[in-house]
């Protein structure tokens, strides 16, 4: 399960950035890069408390 | 912009707080580096970015600017500080006790306290601006000293008053919030940097097919030089530079990550802030600087200033170019001398004036790149670095007074740093008082760095409180405020600007410690007494 969390949590990093590229290469609308690293935020968040949290 | 989360927790556990850290409790290298990069991207790096904007600074003289000021911060982490740390493996405060005595040291934590609870309202200052893009109350310019709308001051209550009680009940809950929020916030930062330079990209037309064009788009459309906005000062490489290397200035020269690095194995570990130099203060306030510049790129002159240019010069200006040409810090600072002119004639009342600076703030500028995203980073950003800034506060006043209790102190503290944040001269002229914050707490580096490495040679006593029993070392108090009186001086009446009075001041500091210790010690110590 937390190895799940990590993988998604990783990958949510990479969709929070990857709009931001595509949208410098012109590839993108600002909207939807706005909406896709929302929704990587909130995932990100959710999944990266079930294996950081735990942290010291 | 500081870094002592780490030990500040455990400094709450009580560990080694008057003790050498032990062998067992040494960190490696990559404990440093997350720590460095994630508590320098900070909420108040949406300020700073900006406020280089506002300084009319060029491309070259931030770009190189930064690189080199940040590489000598680097530089005095690693051989300043570090050094130190790893030997002594002391906090600065018990380091302090020994070198200064018990009554100075609480001298040194007021000082300490008041300037981080400053520090912590810039950045409930930065958060409530966030506030602003939902509630569309009128938020403060860059020019303002005193809170300008009941909406904002409400804004900034509920903001500090919820950080306060955080801090005081959950600081460690926050502190791990923090570290999850850290990769995240790196990767907003860099988004609004592409974001931002898409921008300009498609509002000039140009096109880019090589890191050339890249570079001519920001010499001449967004870090253009020229004159800074009114109010502001002229922004070149030394500034920048200056800026760059002290803005930290009371953690590595000042000595205060002491505490953090006397964890480390190896004093060369102090490189890891470049991880922190290069992330936050290069990535990050360049990005926060493409937002801002290109809200002024997108500014025109409105109807009531053309007019007011056009009606007011003889044959100057037309409409339709004002209209549709960028607005120019000589625009804004014409306008705004007609308007005092006119307001002086009796022709226009003072409440009608309407002239005001374009102003860098965080929540609508990040808002406007990457939404409700950006909003999300620019409360994360001031909240969790807050967070630790208040609480060091409150530990700061609390060794004071050591009977009050932890949570009133922190209340005190979070409550104090809010009536701060309300009075926006502190965010708006961040540049400056960052510099202030450095300048006052730098002489008591330069105290700690001569003590350790110079007393001895000089047939001088280091650790002089310890060893005599003194509560107040007149050769390290009088150090502290002759330089500090000395560089107010320079600052005030030889016209030299604070950001270049810390480092001869770092060196009179260090003679006047020497000079005062050979009289003071002499005096005090009985004759024959061995050093």
């Amino acid at each position: 399960m937390i190895l799940v969390a990590k993988l998604i949590s990783w990958i949510s990093l990479v969709a929070l950035i990857a709009p931001a590229i595509l949208f410098l290469m012109g590839r993108m609308e600002l909207d939807q890069v706005k909406m896709v690293m929302l929704i990587s935020t909130v995932v990100w968040f959710v999944t990266a408390a079930m294996w950081m949290w735990g942290k010291e | 912009m500081s870094s002592e989360e780490n030990s500040s927790e455990q400094q709450s556990q009580g560990e080694f707080e008057r003790q050498a850290v032990p062998q067992s409790s040494w960190l490696g290298f990559r404990s440093f580096i997350g720590m460095y990069a994630g508590e320098h991207c900070a909420g108040t790096e949406l300020m700073i970015g900006p406020l280089f904007v506002a300084a009319g600074v060029s491309a070259f003289d931030v770009v190189v600017g930064l690189i080199v000021g940040n590489l000598l911060a680097v530089l005095s982490w690693m051989f300043l500080c570090a050094p130190i740390a790893t030997r002594t493996r002391l906090t600065l405060y018990y380091q302090l006790e020994k070198i200064c005595g018990r009554r100075l040291v609480i001298l040194y934590n007021i000082a300490n306290g008041v300037m981080f609870c400053f520090l912590a309202g810039s950045m409930i200052t930065v958060s409530a601006t966030a506030l602003g893009v939902w509630f569309k109350f009128p938020m403060p310019g860059l020019n303002d000293l005193y809170p300008n709308s009941v909406g904002w001051v409400i804004a900034v209550l509920a903001i500090g008053v919820l950080i306060s009680f955080v801090a005081a009940f959950g600081y460690k809950t926050v502190a791990k919030f923090a570290n999850i929020a850290a990769p995240w916030m790196v990767l907003v930062f860099l988004a609004f940097g592409l974001i931002g330079l898409r921008n300009f990209i498609v509002a000039t037309g140009t096109e880019v097919s090589s890191a050339g064009d890249v570079w001519g788009l920001c010499k001449d459309t967004i870090w253009k030089g020229g004159d800074p906005l009114p109010g502001q000062i002229k922004f070149t490489f030394w500034h920048v530079m200056f800026f760059a290397w002290f803005c930290n200035m009371a953690m590595h020269v000042g000595m205060s990550d002491l505490t953090v690095l006397r964890f480390a194995k190896k004093s060369w570990y102090g490189s890891a802030s470049a991880t922190g130099m290069y992330v936050g203060h290069f990535m990050a306030w360049l990005a926060a600087a493409m937002l801002f510049a290109f809200q002024l790129h997108q500014t025109h002159p409105d109807q009531y200033m053309a007019d007011l240019l056009t009606q007011n010069t003889t044959a100057k200006y037309t409409q339709s170019a004002l209209m549709d040409g960028p607005m120019s810090p000589d625009l804004i600072r014409e306008a705004m001398e007609i308007e005092a002119q006119l307001v002086a004639d009796g022709t226009i009342a003072k409440e009608d004036m309407k002239i005001s600076v374009p102003t860098p703030l965080p929540g609508p500028l990040a808002y406007g790149a990457c939404g409700i995203t950006g909003l999300i980073c620019v409360i994360i950003a001031g909240w969790t670095t807050a967070n630790p800034t208040i609480y060091r506060a409150g530990l700061a006043f609390q060794a004071i007074i050591p009977k009050a209790s932890r949570f009133k102190v922190t209340i005190a503290t979070g409550l104090l740093a809010t009536v701060a944040a309300m009075f926006p001269a502190i965010a708006m002229k961040l540049l400056g008082f960052v510099m202030l914050y450095g300048m006052i707490l730098m002489p008591m580096g330069a105290v700690v760095f001569v003590d350790f490495w110079l007393l001895k040679k000089f047939g001088l006593q280091s650790n002089y409180a310890e060893v005599s029993g003194k509560t107040f070392n007149w050769a390290a108090g009088l150090a502290w405020f002759l330089t500090f009186g000395v560089c107010c001086y320079f600052v005030k009446y030889t016209g030299i600007q604070i950001f270049f009075v810390s480092l001869p001041g770092w060196f009179i500091a260090a003679a006047l410690y020497i000079c005062i210790s050979l009289i003071y010690q002499k005096k005090i110590r009985p004759t024959g007494q061995e050093v």
